[in-house]
């Protein structure tokens, strides 16, 4: 009686261990999806004077040469000048040793230094204000 | 994303108290007279999980429920089989999970203000090796390893909680991402190894040589230090093995166990029949011979849990142990200072190597040395600790996300 309870049990056993692996495994593959998914758009951009925006990424190169994700031709910049990128969630402008440098509300930055909203990045002779984007902006990004 | 999260833990909650009921009512009528006793603990055990469960949630805002439900569930497969085997040691590790499961509430709250103290790695180095010479004094040997603490009926393992001290000190030692003295750490490092080794626990003292390497190779980014500690690593062992008596027994019955097997390789040979026995679906709960494997309600655990639920059962606990390591993994990616991150490691990597040296010595894959397999092996420090730890990640993950929310404002 008791030998074939066991042998019954044990592939319910089994399957139910599974079952709950399987549960786990599933929000393990979530967390990857939301870690993969939400990278791309940080939800800020860089609004130039003549009021073009610039989507940030995770990591957007600024600067004059063809590669950058942010190209801009202007002779006082450097053709890689500066790069923003996402740490946590906070997003850290560094400049790339740039000839003119990188100012943040007019002061010069030689170490990375953390963005907050409404600052302003002159670099150049071009003034940029960090800003977040509106909804409308993050929601058609995420629809990409 | 939440209440989908939410639903998928419910689910296993309620598989895994399923598991729970059918195996101890089975367990129940397994010995003759019928008694319920394992199923009276089994209620106690899941008493103490929904309690857990649902205290951490309402205490913790945020607190990371995936790290409670896995070690719960790789606590109760053990209880299961601690209960088929010995229904004494099954009462006692009932009692220790509810100690184990308050432990890893207490410091997963407590973890934020110990970080605040910013206390300087050398006092934790110093704690680590009070602990580790304190039973070399006045300990007592148990299986070979003079590594216990008595306080009047009740013992405790010292080296378990100089696990989570070791972590905390290598943490603080690193966190500038380099070493600041270089013969200075290898002193304090070896001297913690070396301790170990004379109290002959050889598993433990691979296990925080391993991690001090993994460690110092995460915080540095160095390939040439890690190589340089696997070549003295390899050094150590041979002249290990031919000063140590105890370290050659180990070997031999590592490289042939079947050369003297009612003697030096009576051990591991009984747990690969174990194993071997099992086969895919296992013999079935109650059925296995698990009592001809020595130490198996505390070393050899696995071998008796791969013959009664099988290689699948075994690929499971293994699989589990894998999410549990991933998740540790996890919670340093999130963190942002230096300190956390390999205090998260730190932490990881101990769990990590321990599971490792354990199920890989069982299996003969590497030579065995005596550390439990953590939340499966009968042994009340063992446990305990093993839930601070998980408390001390748990911290952790709660850190991680106040930075998060803290830019967000």
């Amino acid at each position: 009686m008791y030998e074939l309870l066991a042998q019954v049990l044990k592939f319910l056993l089994i399957g139910l261990i599974y079952y709950f692996l399987y549960n786990f495994l599933k929000l393990m593959v979530l967390d990857l999806y939301e870690e993969r998914r939400s990278p791309d758009e940080t939800g800020y951009c860089l609004r130039c004077e003549d009021g073009r925006e610039f989507p940030i990424r995770r990591v957007t190169t600024i600067g004059r040469a063809k590669d950058s994700d942010i190209v801009i031709d202007d002779p006082y910049l450097s053709s890689k000048h500066a790069m923003i990128y996402r740490r946590g969630r906070r997003l850290i402008i560094q400049d790339l040793k740039s000839t003119n440098g990188t100012y943040i509300n007019g002061r010069r930055i030689k170490k990375p230094v953390a963005l907050k909203e409404k600052d302003v990045i002159t670099m150049g002779s071009r003034k940029f204000t960090f800003l977040r984007r509106e909804d409308r902006g993050v929601e058609r990004g995420s629809d990409l | 994303m939440e209440s989908r999260e939410e639903a998928i833990y419910n689910k296993s909650l309620a598989a895994m108290a399923l598991v729970g009921f059918l195996s101890f009512l089975l367990l129940s009528i397994y010995r003759k007279p019928v008694d319920f006793l394992p199923f009276y603990g089994a209620l106690a055990f899941l008493t103490v999980v929904f309690i857990g469960y649902f205290f951490t949630g309402w205490v913790i805002a945020n607190s990371d429920k995936f790290l409670l439900l896995i070690s719960s569930f790789l606590a109760q497969l053990g209880l299961i089989m601690l209960c088929r085997i010995n229904l004494e040691l099954f009462k006692r590790q009932v009692m220790f999970f509810g100690v184990g499961v308050a432990f890893f509430i207490l410091v997963s709250f407590f973890t934020k203000y110990l970080l605040k103290l910013k206390i300087a790695p050398f006092f934790y180095w110093g704690a680590t090796v009070v602990l580790l010479i304190l039973p070399l004094l006045f300990g007592v040997e148990k299986g070979g390893a003079k590594n216990w603490l008595v306080f009047g009926g009740f013992t405790f393992q010292p080296s378990e909680l100089a696990k989570v001290t070791f972590a905390f000190y290598l943490a603080g030692a690193l966190k500038n991402g380099r070493i600041t003295s270089f013969p200075r750490m290898i002193a304090e490092i070896l001297a913690v190894v070396g301790l170990l080794t004379l109290s002959k626990d050889l598993g433990g003292a691979m296990l925080f040589y391993f991690t001090a390497l993994i460690v110092i190779f995460v915080a540095t980014s160095r390939i040439d230090l890690f190589a340089v500690g696997g070549g003295l690593f390899a050094a150590l062992g041979v002249l290990g093995y031919n000063l140590f008596d105890h370290v050659k027994v180990r070997i031999e019955a590592w490289l042939n166990p079947w050369q003297d097997v009612p003697g030096r390789g009576y051990q591991i040979a009984q747990s690969l029949f174990a194993i071997a026995e099992g086969g895919y679906f296992g013999t079935g709960l109650g059925l296995g011979r698990p009592d001809f494997i020595p130490a198996v309600a505390t070393d050899f655990i696995f071998s008796a849990f791969a013959e009664e639920f099988g290689f699948l059962g075994a690929a499971a606990v293994v699989l589990m142990y894998f999410l549990l390591v991933y998740r540790g993994i996890r919670i340093a990616l999130r963190l942002r200072e230096n300190f956390e991150i390999l205090l998260a490691v730190g932490h990881t990597v101990m769990f990590g190597m321990q599971i490792f040296t354990i199920i890989g010595g069982v299996i003969k894959l590497i030579p065995m040395t005596g550390v439990t397999l953590p939340f499966m092996s009968y042994g009340g420090s063992s446990l305990v600790m093993s839930f601070a730890s998980l408390g001390v990640l748990n911290g952790l993950w709660q850190r991680a996300l106040e930075d998060e929310d803290d830019d967000e404002a």
